[in-house]
């Protein structure tokens, strides 16, 4: 930093006249620079602050395109784009920001902002989708949810089932468009395929020469060895013979090549890389080729993924269709069944049962047709399928127990919820009577069987309303169940699949059972909260801040929910339900909404926790989310060297706090933090202004929060304590670091070293809620870790019951709250205030996991005005 | 409701105009969508409407053009500009040539239902 030690280095001879100024004009600077010494210390903090709007600009932005995802705004391209680059300057100004009060210390971050904006650019410009970074095969359980570009619709449809969904499906891995066009480039294919299909085009062969010259040089064809080795291994795991089937871009969507591309069952492993090849060959059969040219497709590339999933033995299978397409039963889901290999039902080769059950919560079963079953398909010994007869026994029994017919029922339910559109659901049952799932798909219906278009605006003002225009939309769409209020753990176990969840907060804890519900209205909360956040991903229909919505949708209530248009019906409006499933967009799946949530991927995750963990450096930095919690942190970093701070810069004004409470905590204000009249050096508690941290003061310095009669310890606790360093326990604290806050009017950071313990509150109370956070941290400890993990148990208990979104990790607690009005903040502060207090030397007490429960209860004992809002 | 009151909606991004048609028939409106400014002039030509819904910023014909034959063949005819914020001083000039409101995209759909309502309570107003 000093520029005494710069020495002049020679002027290359080369040097132009120009740049010999510019040199110069540099030189000059650097000189003219002042002592670092001499800085004004005003001027470090006018950074400071500046890179605190950013941040909190940037998360604004964040929550934005958080928001958008849920349907509720229209947006386009553009908006996007502009988002993103509006991101990435804040960004660097961040970067540059820190930069300058930390002496360059954090260039590095430069480079981790290129990893994260390089690829959210090429998203951008759509160029990204089959890049390098793509793999060529990849296992369901991971293949990446939003590139069906990628993957194909099939197996995509699949993936989400599994990793959103969490249905049962055999196991499974996609061999991806990437790796297909490794395969033609790696054969140099690609033109001579071309050529071929323009001079079909243009009238010089027929589509069986065409198709044969295609079809002949794929399967001659070399798999290349990078992509050979992967699929061996993938296949090679377990005993299992393999489904191969195609799994085009566009198949199972909005076109359909049903039946046209080829599926090869009951495979051998070592023969899935040609049966691969096969089912590439299929894209160029003559019928293929003549359905492309029709759809107007021929020009576009096409690209296929081929699905690998493993074959169940089962000895049931069928499919499930969500509406009846007969169109007599409108009301019913109906499911087919029979013995063996799902060929059967699939390919109407044989009379087959016939469940009708109702779509209507709680799925009475109205009718069974138990058809006679003299055939069915099973798999051959050493590969492939054969016929057998069905055992004289079986052929008039049921191929289905009332429980798998429900249980099927549900799943299908489930997945219509979530596909926004009827479904066909092929199904297995396998020999130890589980059900999975096989396949889904949008479930097209004969014209005769869409009800003529009624007036929906017409049906619906049928039905009575029962809240309208309130409440801020989290996620849109429609869904229809029975109210439950869920306001504890015991309420979510009870929890009905399918039921609309009403609800105070939008508590991080119930994220467990989003996925169950049909619809979710909350009273609190915002659109930008971590369950609103949940609810999108499994596009569960969400309106918050629905004021009184407790006791105007009472338990057990039948309501039809369309956030929408902001209207929550009294009874299930079926017309409106058809509507939306037959008629209206799934937005989720236009290609604005998957860029979106693309990008999304790359912006919001937070990977960065533990600020001591090895990884919390720039390269450890996957998301925007990310760098601006690492810059963040690194900043106060900054900020707590106070005994360098006061040597390096000029004017630093810190006061000591007065009180009875033993904390020697420091303030630095940065502006309207404390009354501006404070002479001296000396701060009273009355004199703070800043109002994050009045609240935490009244918390912290409340009647019998600070305890300051001695703690038992147990010998174990005590044994722990007295092997620790000096520097470590309590009256060292002055010693190691200062107790600090640095204060706004609006916002609080706080460090407070107490004893064994490490707290840090950075909280931000502003008129608009959306600004407004608590995060806080929690860590250390003197007893063993197993006590400290209880410990952070213990406060992660007691905070989740506050709404906080709790992580833990060891003896790391890490607690955040967001957007909530300043009264509930302000209470949520008090409480952290006094949960410090109570917390001081708890791990020495705590001495076995059942001591949680009790100690929980002691602390809502004394923290009886508390619970007025919580989950009661 | 008989005399239900005719919308067209005029966007060459699709996803505009199939998110607006279910948002605004669930309100009760008859909504045709075009994504193709030629198409939608044509149209207009035949039909009446009594609101127009437009982008400014289209291939072919640009929309203040449109919005202007518009009000040229049907001065009763409301017509509501939806526009990125590049366009944001255009659209502040159509206003001159008559235009009901207009909307800074993104929008949500609340939005636009409730501007739509305003134009659809003025023309009925008009009309008593």
């Amino acid at each position: 930093m000093s520029y005494s030690s710069s020495s002049f280095p020679p002027l290359p001879n080369s040097l132009r006249q120009e740049k010999m100024f510019e040199y110069l004009h540099n030189l000059w600077n650097r000189i003219k620079r002042p002592k670092p010494g001499l800085e004004a210390f005003p001027e470090i903090f006018e950074r400071f602050q500046e890179m605190l709007q950013n941040h909190q600009l940037v998360m604004e932005l964040i929550a934005d395109l958080g928001e958008k995802s849920g349907g509720e705004y229209i947006f386009d391209r553009k908006y996007l784009a502009d988002t993103v680059e509006e991101m990435h300057t804040l960004l660097l100004h961040m970067v540059q920001g820190l930069n300058l009060i930390t002496g360059n210390r954090h260039l590095e971050l430069h480079s981790a902002l290129n990893h994260i904006f390089v690829p959210l650019e090429a998203e951008l410009r759509g160029r990204l989708s089959l890049s390098g970074e793509m793999p060529l095969i990849v296992s369901l359980t991971e293949a990446p949810l939003d590139r069906p570009e990628l993957t194909g619709g099939k197996a995509n449809n699949l993936a989400v089932i599994i990793q959103n969904l969490q249905l049962p499906v055999p196991s499974g891995f996609v061999i991806t468009t990437r790796a297909y066009r490794l395969f033609l480039e790696y054969n140099q294919l690609e033109e001579r395929i071309h050529a071929w299909l323009e001079s079909w085009a243009a009238g010089e062969q027929d589509e069986r020469q065409t198709s044969r010259q295609i079809q002949y040089s794929l399967l001659a064809g070399v798999v290349p060895q990078e992509a050979a080795t992967e699929i061996k291994r993938q296949a090679g795991k377990g005993r299992a013979y393999w489904a191969i089937r195609s799994s085009a871009y566009g198949e199972d969507g909005e076109l359909t090549f049903a039946g046209l591309h080829e599926s090869l069952l009951n495979v051998p492993p070592r023969g899935v890389i040609q049966a691969y090849k096969k089912v590439l060959a299929s894209l160029y059969s003559p019928e293929a080729l003549v359905y492309r040219q029709k759809m107007g497709m021929l020009g576009e590339e096409a690209a296929m993924a081929v699905l690998a999933q493993e074959i169940v033995p089962s000895r049931v299978s069928g499919v499930v269709h969500t509406l009846d397409i007969s169109g007599e039963e409108s009301d019913c889901v109906v499911v087919y069944a029979s013995w063996g290999l799902g060929r059967t039902v699939v390919e109407g080769r044989g009379l087959v049962d016939r469940f009708l059950v109702e779509r209507d919560y709680p799925h009475h079963l109205r009718r069974q047709e138990i058809a006679p079953k003299l055939t069915l398909v099973r798999p051959q010994s050493g590969g492939g399928e054969e016929v057998a007869e069905v055992p004289p026994e079986e052929r008039e029994a049921a191929t289905l127990s009332e429980g798998q017919v429900y249980q099927l029922v549900r799943m299908a339910l489930k997945l219509e919820r979530y596909f926004k559109r009827p479904q066909e659901v092929e199904w297995a049952v396998d020999q130890n009577g589980q059900c999975l799932i096989l396949q889904s798909r949008g479930l097209i219906f004969p014209k005769a069987a869409t009800p003529p278009k009624q007036d929906i605006c017409e049906s619906c003002a049928l039905y009575p309303v029962l809240v309208r225009d309130v409440g801020v939309v989290a996620h849109a769409g429609v869904g229809a169940g029975v109210v439950a209020q869920v306001a504890s753990d015991a309420d979510m176990d009870r929890f009905p699949e399918g039921a609309v969840l009403v609800t105070k907060y939008t508590a991080p804890w119930l994220a467990r059972i989003v996925p169950r519900a049909a619809a979710i209205i909350a009273e609190r909360g915002s659109a930008a909260g971590h369950l609103a956040t949940i609810a999108r991903e499994f596009r569960v229909p969400t309106l918050v801040g629905v004021e009184g919505a407790t006791e105007l949708l009472p338990e057990g209530m039948k309501v039809t929910v369309d956030t929408k248009n902001r209207v929550i019906y009294g009874g299930r409006v079926n017309e409106l339900l058809h509507y939306e499933l037959v008629q209206s967009l799934a937005f989720e799946d236009a290609p604005e909404f998957r860029l979106l949530r693309r990008l999304l991927s790359r912006v919001a995750p937070l990977h960065l926790i533990d600020p001591t963990a090895p990884d919390f450096s720039p390269q450890g930095c996957r998301s925007v989310h990310d760098v601006i919690r690492f810059i963040h942190e690194k900043a106060v970093e900054e900020l707590m060297d106070l005994p360098g701070l006061v040597k390096r810069f000029k004017g630093v004004r810190v006061f000591t706090l007065v009180s009875d409470v033993p904390l020697g905590l420091k303030i630095l204000d940065l502006g309207g933090g404390i009354d501006p009249e404070v002479s001296g050096s000396r701060l009273y508690p009355e004199q703070i202004r800043s109002a994050p941290m009045k609240a935490l003061w009244e918390g912290l310095s409340g009647p019998g929060v600070w305890s300051t009669e001695p703690i038992p310890v147990d010998f174990k606790g005590m044994m722990s304590s007295l092997s620790k360093t000096w520097a470590e326990t309590p009256g060292a604290a002055t010693v190691s670091g200062f107790n600090l806050a640095v204060l706004t009017e609006t916002y609080m950071n706080l460090h407070l070293r107490l004893g064994y313990h490490f707290n840090l509150v950075d909280a931000r109370i502003d008129p608009d809620p959306q600004r407004n956070h608590i995060y806080f941290r929690f860590v250390g400890g003197v007893t063993d870790l197993t006590r400290r993990s209880r410990r952070a148990q213990l406060l992660a208990n007691i905070l989740s019951q506050y709404h906080f979104k709790v992580d833990t990790k060891g003896d790391l607690v890490v607690a955040k709250v967001l957007h909530l009005p300043r009264e509930d903040l302000e209470h949520r502060l008090r409480l952290l205030g006094r949960l410090i207090g109570f917390t001081r030397q708890l791990d020495i007490q705590l001495r076995s996991d059942e001591d949680i429960p009790e100690f929980m209860e002691a602390f809502f004992e004394q923290n009886a005005p508390a619970r007025e809002d919580t989950p009661a | 409701m008989k005399d239900k009151l005719k919308i067209m909606v005029l966007d060459d991004e699709p996803i505009v105009c199939k998110r607006l048609k279910p948002a605004l028939e669930k309100l009760g409106y008859e909504v045709d969508t075009f994504i193709q400014s030629v198409e939608a002039m044509h149209q207009i030509h035949q039909t009446p409407y009594d609101i127009v819904i437009t982008d400014l910023k289209m291939k072919e014909i640009d929309g203040m053009r449109f919005l202007e034959e518009v009000k040229k063949q049907y001065p009763q005819t409301e017509v509501i500009v939806i526009t990125g914020f590049a366009t944001m001083e255009t659209a502040k000039q159509s206003f001159r040539k008559g235009v009901f409101d207009f909307i800074a995209k993104p929008f949500k759909l609340g939005e636009i239902q409730e501007v739509v309502a305003r134009a659809a309570a003025k023309i009925k107003g008009a009309t008593a």
